[in-house]
């Protein structure tokens, strides 16, 4: 009787494993095919998660979610963030607490070391970004941080969203000449004492700078790319130290206080506090200049040795529970329409990921009809972008520079 | 609730307080000790040590964090608290004590985020100030390099807690005053030939300080782990300890959660200790006053700086209302330069596009702050009725223990605190939901509302209800037909209280509504993080305007009411 029973429970137990083979192999099947796709995120609702700071980011956000919703019939709701490891943290505990399924993040903008905390704790759902149509536009030939966020391998776990680079804003009324390498603008700040700062570590836009400095100032920029050997990091970074401890009595308030953020320097310079501000976004200037936020003599630069350029991306969170409707919307924030929309820099001023020659000729139109910024630099001018060093790096300078500075 | 109270249960309701509250503090309090002893499963940190506390000690900078934060903290604590006692003294019943009266309401309603916005840019070197002189005076074209703002040593931070924190010791103080018999002993003692503020300082602030003493404490710990304000303010490298937690929190690599933990323990410690140190003076500074008390000076060396003090007190709220100025001004401008005293283009555009895109977050905002602030009320009038039942019954008295729980939200740093909370609920499935939220809100809305309502509750003449009572034999009837309207105008004003504090919850909000919910807070600190400061300011005067509203409410709706009953308009 009891061997009977036992029969019954592996038979039963081999159907039901037969029924989950069959069933993953046809949703594996389905999940292959975009229309599929498309017609699962029919009536889903995302919440996209993406920092809200900016206006003009925002209103873009809210004219994509309007697409969506005429297009495809998914409902995004913009979920603002001032910080988007807050999100990270929200996803880890929901980890934590074993929640696979309704996560409270749908698709979430993000890059660098939080992308690198997410793959760590195994957050993201993919790969996925192959799978979406329009993926195939996005020149990864040419733009290499497409393929590594912060030199850590991208693998497909993300969705490219736009491109940055480092570039320096300067008040052309305050200032003739902006200057052209680090050493230029030590030079410039003992002349012009006061009138220069970064904004504090640990924070992106300052552990931005010094890694621009870092790459300036060292001989041998290679080592960068490696991951950081302790012994070896004191006399890599020397010349760093001794151009920010030469650097330091000519900034702004003397370099007792730095700017919390780059959004802070915009805000200096509009007040004549400093003459220079720096952004991630080569359109930065244009777009502040096309909404008031800086007077129209504010122009954009960048050294001549290349400036530090990265890509952000957009990521599916392991539990979304409408990653259908997230790959959608992705997918439509990649289209040459949402794309050359973003570029303007009277919309947001976000450089594509996009390669033009890849495009048909009417996409190509999209593109070539985007008025130039008033302080926006071509293509040429931006000159060599600079991949971001090994991540290993960015920890390492950080604690490094509290260690100096912040006492 | 009502048949709770007329049965004699009424020790539901602080027996509620003390379960709930003790169960979510436990829940906070070890989710943030178990990480601050290495112990963070989810990240794979399963061995107990004490390196996450070895690490907080170790960081670049933590000694001058920890001074700093101790140094503002302890000196606008000190500051307030002897400034209002000063203030009380020298200006009761004079005519800068009325117009404190009418305007403390909106000014307290004026959220502290928004007060650092204004008041930074006032006093900033590009600020209003120096512009208005400038270049006229001063001569200068481009702003001086001088710190005013975020100097390293907290000052700045320090006067603006002192200007922000004082209008709510003096609105305690008012509730409060009701309970001290004023006119006789001013009488008593200038028969005796006693000054006014000698009476006041000798005889009436030893009896006032036991009804403002938990206030103080609220103040003394809220000046040490205030984050906004202190992010505008106060120091950048290093910061306070209440920021630097914050950027350890945010950091993106998830390990830093423990060194979080660890320093939100020591801000805890520190915010006890502190209280400890300051309810030992008051158990001791009577044995040195005691001599100037009875030294029988009929003249007083602080009364010639009676001036001094008038002027403070207005200058504060000037300060005050100064800020909220620089707002509306940069809400309506376009280009604003230095040294422009007043923008060169001005525009209506934000204001269009901040009402158009704000109505979703106040309605949140609203709904989630009349339900907390309710719910509060009804939980502390039922507390207070428990309180006046036990006393007349001489049965149990829970309100003792109740209250050392209602308090603890306000001294534990709310950021891992909350994270500990965040995880209980998530792992409960009821995170993202609008009635936890709400109960959130509620452990920060409770405790001010006892603050506000408690001492003018107490002070009920009970023989009023006592006397309803023989009339009709009815406890309902004269609870809302007696005690109640004749207690109107606190109730709505700690309804309005309960709701401004609700309005300003951003770490709960984010925390428990795991991103679903969006208040008017949580889109004014989203558009901090950017630059643009003319859609900031629209918002922080949204943020503003709706506490302002409930206030005005709590002002009107009673004279309406009450419109043709002279003794209730007092």
């Amino acid at each position: 009787m009891k061997n009977k029973n036992h029969q019954v429970k592996i038979k039963y137990f081999l159907l039901v494993l037969l029924s989950c083979i069959i069933v993953s192999y046809f949703s594996n099947a389905v999940a292959q095919d975009w229309n599929a796709i498309v017609k699962t995120a029919q009536d889903q609702k995302i919440y996209f998660n993406a920092w809200g700071g900016s206006q003009a980011v925002n209103d873009y956000i809210k004219w994509a979610s309007q697409e969506v919703q005429k297009k495809y019939r998914i409902r995004v709701i913009h979920v603002k963030a001032s910080d988007i490891s807050d999100v990270v943290s929200r996803i880890l505990v929901e980890k934590a607490a074993r929640k696979h399924s309704n996560g409270s993040v749908d698709l979430m903008w993000i890059n660098g070391e939080n992308f690198k905390s997410m793959q760590k704790h195994k957050l993201l759902y993919g790969p996925f970004s192959h799978k979406l149509p329009n993926y195939r536009f996005v020149d990864t030939e040419n733009k290499k941080t497409l393929l590594y966020d912060f030199s850590v391998p991208v693998d497909n776990m993300e969705s490219p969203w736009g491109m940055a680079q480092l570039v320096f804003l300067y008040d052309t009324d305050k200032l003739l000449k902006p200057p052209e390498s680090m050493i230029e603008l030590l030079a410039l700040s003992k002349k012009k004492s006061g009138r220069v700062t970064y904004p504090a570590i640990p924070g992106f836009h300052g552990t931005t700078f010094i890694k621009q400095a870092l790459y300036e100032l060292i001989k041998d920029p290679e080592v960068l790319q490696q991951e950081i050997v302790q012994s070896e990091f004191q006399n890599i970074t020397k010349p760093l130290w001794d151009f920010l401890d030469e650097l330091h009595p000519y900034l702004w308030r003397k370099g007792k206080v730095f700017p919390t953020s780059a959004s802070q320097m915009q805000n200096l310079l509009n007040d004549s506090e400093i003459f220079i501000s720096l952004s991630f976004n080569p359109n930065s200037a244009s777009n502040a200049i096309e909404n008031g936020e800086l007077p129209d003599s504010v122009r954009t630069y960048v050294h001549t040795a290349g400036s530090i350029g990265n890509a952000h991306f957009l990521g599916i969170p392991f539990n979304s529970s409408a990653k259908e409707g997230a790959m959608v919307f992705a997918n439509f924030l990649l289209s040459p329409q949402a794309q050359a929309r973003k570029a303007d820099s009277k919309i947001w001023g976000d450089p594509t990921v996009l390669g033009i020659q890849k495009l048909t000729s009417k996409d190509k139109t999209l593109f070539d009809k985007i008025p130039k910024g008033i302080a926006t630099l071509t293509t040429e001018e931006l000159g060599q972008v600079l991949p971001e060093p090994h991540v290993s790096w960015v920890k390492a300078l950080e604690k490094e520079w509290l260690k100096r500075y912040s006492k | 609730m009502v048949n709770l109270l007329r049965e004699g249960k009424s020790c539901f309701f602080p027996l509620f307080i003390i379960c709930t509250f003790c169960l979510t503090i436990m829940a906070g309090f070890i989710g943030t000790l178990l990480p601050s002893l290495n112990y963070l499963p989810v990240m794979g940190y399963t061995s107990f040590s004490l390196s996450p506390w070895f690490d907080f000690f170790s960081w670049p900078g933590i000694q001058k964090s920890i001074f700093v934060t101790l140094f503002s903290g302890v000196t606008s604590s000190f500051c307030v608290a002897g400034f209002a006692f000063l203030f009380i003294a020298f200006t009761h019943g004079s005519f800068l004590w009325k117009f404190f009266e009418k305007i403390l309401s909106p000014v307290l309603s004026i959220p502290h985020a928004a007060f650092a916005v204004g008041f930074g840019f006032l006093i900033t070197p590009s600020g209003w100030i120096i512009r208005m002189i400038s270049p006229s005076l001063t001569g200068f074209v481009n702003p001086p390099d001088w710190i005013i703002l975020n100097d390293p040593a907290g000052i700045t931070l320090t006067m603006a807690l002192v200007i922000k924190e004082f209008p709510f010791l003096i609105m305690v103080a008012m509730g409060a005053l009701g309970q001290l018999d004023i006119e006789k002993t001013l009488l008593a003692g200038k028969a005796l030939g006693y000054k006014k503020e000698q009476i006041w300082l000798k005889v009436l602030i030893p009896g006032l300080y036991p009804h403002l003493r938990l206030s103080i404490f609220a103040v003394i710990a809220y000046s040490f782990s205030v984050v906004d304000m202190a992010i505008l303010l106060g120091p950048s490298s290093p910061p306070t300890l209440g920021v630097q937690i914050l950027k350890w929190f945010n950091d993106p690599d998830m390990s830093f959660k423990l060194i979080a933990a660890a320093g939100s323990l020591s801000l805890f410690f520190m915010v006890i200790l502190t209280i400890i140190f300051v309810y030992c003076l008051e158990k001791t500074l009577p044995f040195f006053l005691r001599a100037w008390i009875t030294n029988t000076k009929r003249q007083s060396f602080i009364s010639n700086f009676k001036w001094l003090i008038f002027l403070t007190g207005f200058f504060i709220i000037a300060v005050t209302i100064i800020s909220s100025v620089v707002l509306v001004i940069w809400s309506f401008s376009w280009q604003w330069r230095f040294p422009s005293f007043l923008p060169g283009a001005w525009t209506f555009q934000f204001w269009a596009k901040g009402l158009a895109g704000c109505f979703d977050s106040v309605t949140t905002t609203l709904i989630t702050g009349i339900a907390a602030a309710l719910m509060g009320l009804l939980l502390i009038i039922g507390c207070l009725e428990h309180d006046v039942e036990s006393h007349k019954n001489k049965t149990r008295n829970y309100n003792k223990i109740m209250q050392f729980f209602l308090y603890l939200p306000l001294l534990i740093p709310q950021i891992t605190f909350m994270a500990g909370i965040q995880l209980f609920l998530v792992i409960m499935n009821m995170d993202g939901v609008w009635i936890t939220l709400v109960w959130s809100h509620m452990l920060f809305v409770l405790p001010y509302i006892f603050i506000a309502l408690g001492a003018t509750y107490s002070a009920f003449d009970q023989r009023m209800t006592d006397q309803a009572i023989l009339l009709r034999r009815s406890y309902t009837l004269s609870l809302f037909k007696v005690k109640l309207p004749m207690l109107l105008k606190p109730i709505l004003f700690a309804f309005a209280i309960g709701f401004s504090v609700s309005v300003a919850q951003y770490i709960p909000t984010m925390l428990v509504g795991a991103g679903r919910f969006s208040t008017i807070t949580t889109q004014v600190v989203n558009i901090a993080s950017g630059s643009d400061r003319r859609i900031l300011a629209v918002y922080a005067l949204i943020q503003q305007g709706l506490p302002m509203m409930i206030y005005a409410f709590a002002i009107i709706f009673p004279k309406i009411l009450y419109f043709n009953r002279k003794g209730m308009q007092v």
